[in-house]
């Protein structure tokens, strides 16, 4: 006999094979610029020169600096706050969440609600560099897989998609798979 | 590092210098700001506990990162990262602890040019991310 928890992602594993998404590209705030590449070098020290200086980058037969491979991600996120959005801290106790933010769970389709949520595995194609100037996308999220699993932090699924990072010009310049674990955490002081 | 590696130089077999990241509330802090991963997990020990985690840990991007720079300082600036698979975290990547990324060449392709490495993370109680794949395209020598 199946446990009722997981009965409860049975709506969602009838969605394996479609589009969660609308359809639509959600775009990054910012395009890539040589701060937000520095910015994102400076905590991992990577120091190779495509990506600091303009006349290298030529050398190696690039337009302009090149945004770092791992980086794409975070161009295709949107902001945080826009002019005319209402504030996004409204509560101040310490651990308070923002209002909205693009890292959660919180288009979650006909899964049960969870609290936890982190990524767990990740396969990227880099089918182009990405250089200065761009502004990149995110397109589609197929599901690929939800699994029902109970771990040692809770009880919840990992769940599989499927997207395209998409340039401004149309080009689409990776194709990525993420699979997350959108779980509820046992109770404080459970063995499970 | 800006050195070229090129394709006729590389061996099945050859080992990567592994690069320590010891893992600070200030780099984390850094990290969050850097790839905009601002999820509470990864900066604040309250929170992510309350979540089931030992502690805060570092973010995807923050591990994806290390990745790329331990195969681009090995690569050099003429090579072409093209694909980063079986990235898996096994384990949380917590403050207070150094994550250590190395690799290993796994196969060398001298018609294309394509460059298979063997990456991991591990911390002092073993991997914490993979062993996964990262492939380059390596320039060649003349």
């Amino acid at each position: 006999m199946t446990d009722p928890w997981i009965r409860d992602w049975d709506p969602m594993i009838d969605l394996v094979g479609t589009d969660l998404s609308d359809g639509e590209i959600r775009w990054g705030a910012d395009r890539v610029e040589a701060g937000t590449i520095r910015r994102y070098l400076e905590p991992i020290e990577l120091g190779s020169p495509i990506h600091y200086d303009l006349t290298a980058a030529q050398q190696y037969g690039h337009p302009g600096l090149v945004a770092p491979a791992t980086s794409l991600l975070a161009y295709t996120l949107p902001a945080m706050w826009s002019p005319g959005q209402p504030t996004n801290f409204s509560d101040s106790a310490p651990d308070a969440q923002p209002d909205r933010t693009p890292i959660n769970n919180a288009d979650p389709g006909p899964a049960p609600a969870t609290t936890g949520f982190f990524a767990t595995d990740m396969e990227i194609d880099f089918l182009r560099p990405v250089h200065v100037g761009e502004r990149l996308g995110s397109r589609g999220r197929r599901l690929l897989a939800c699994t029902p699993k109970e771990t040692r932090v809770g009880r919840g699924a990992f769940m599989t998609t499927e997207s395209d990072i998409v340039a401004d010009n149309g080009d689409v310049v990776a194709r990525m798979r993420t699979s997350v674990y959108a779980y509820n955490p046992h109770p404080t002081g459970s063995n499970a | 590092m800006s050195t070229d590696r090129h394709i006729d130089d590389v061996k099945a077999g050859e080992t990567l210098d592994p690069i320590d990241y010891p893992i600070t509330v200030y780099r984390l802090v850094m990290e969050a700001g850097a790839n905009r991963d601002f999820n509470s997990i990864h900066h604040n020990s309250r929170y992510a506990q309350g979540t089931g985690a030992p502690d805060m840990y570092a973010n995807t991007l923050f591990l994806m990162g290390m990745w790329e720079r331990l195969v681009r300082d090995w690569a050099g600036p003429g090579a072409t990262i093209d694909a980063i698979r079986k990235f898996r975290m096994g384990r949380f990547n917590v403050v207070g602890h150094t994550t250590t990324v190395s690799g290993t060449v796994l196969s060398v392709d001298p018609e294309t040019r394509r460059v298979t490495i063997e990456v991991q993370c591990a911390d002092e109680q073993g991997v914490t991310v993979g062993p996964g794949e990262v492939d380059v395209t390596l320039p060649p020598r003349s």
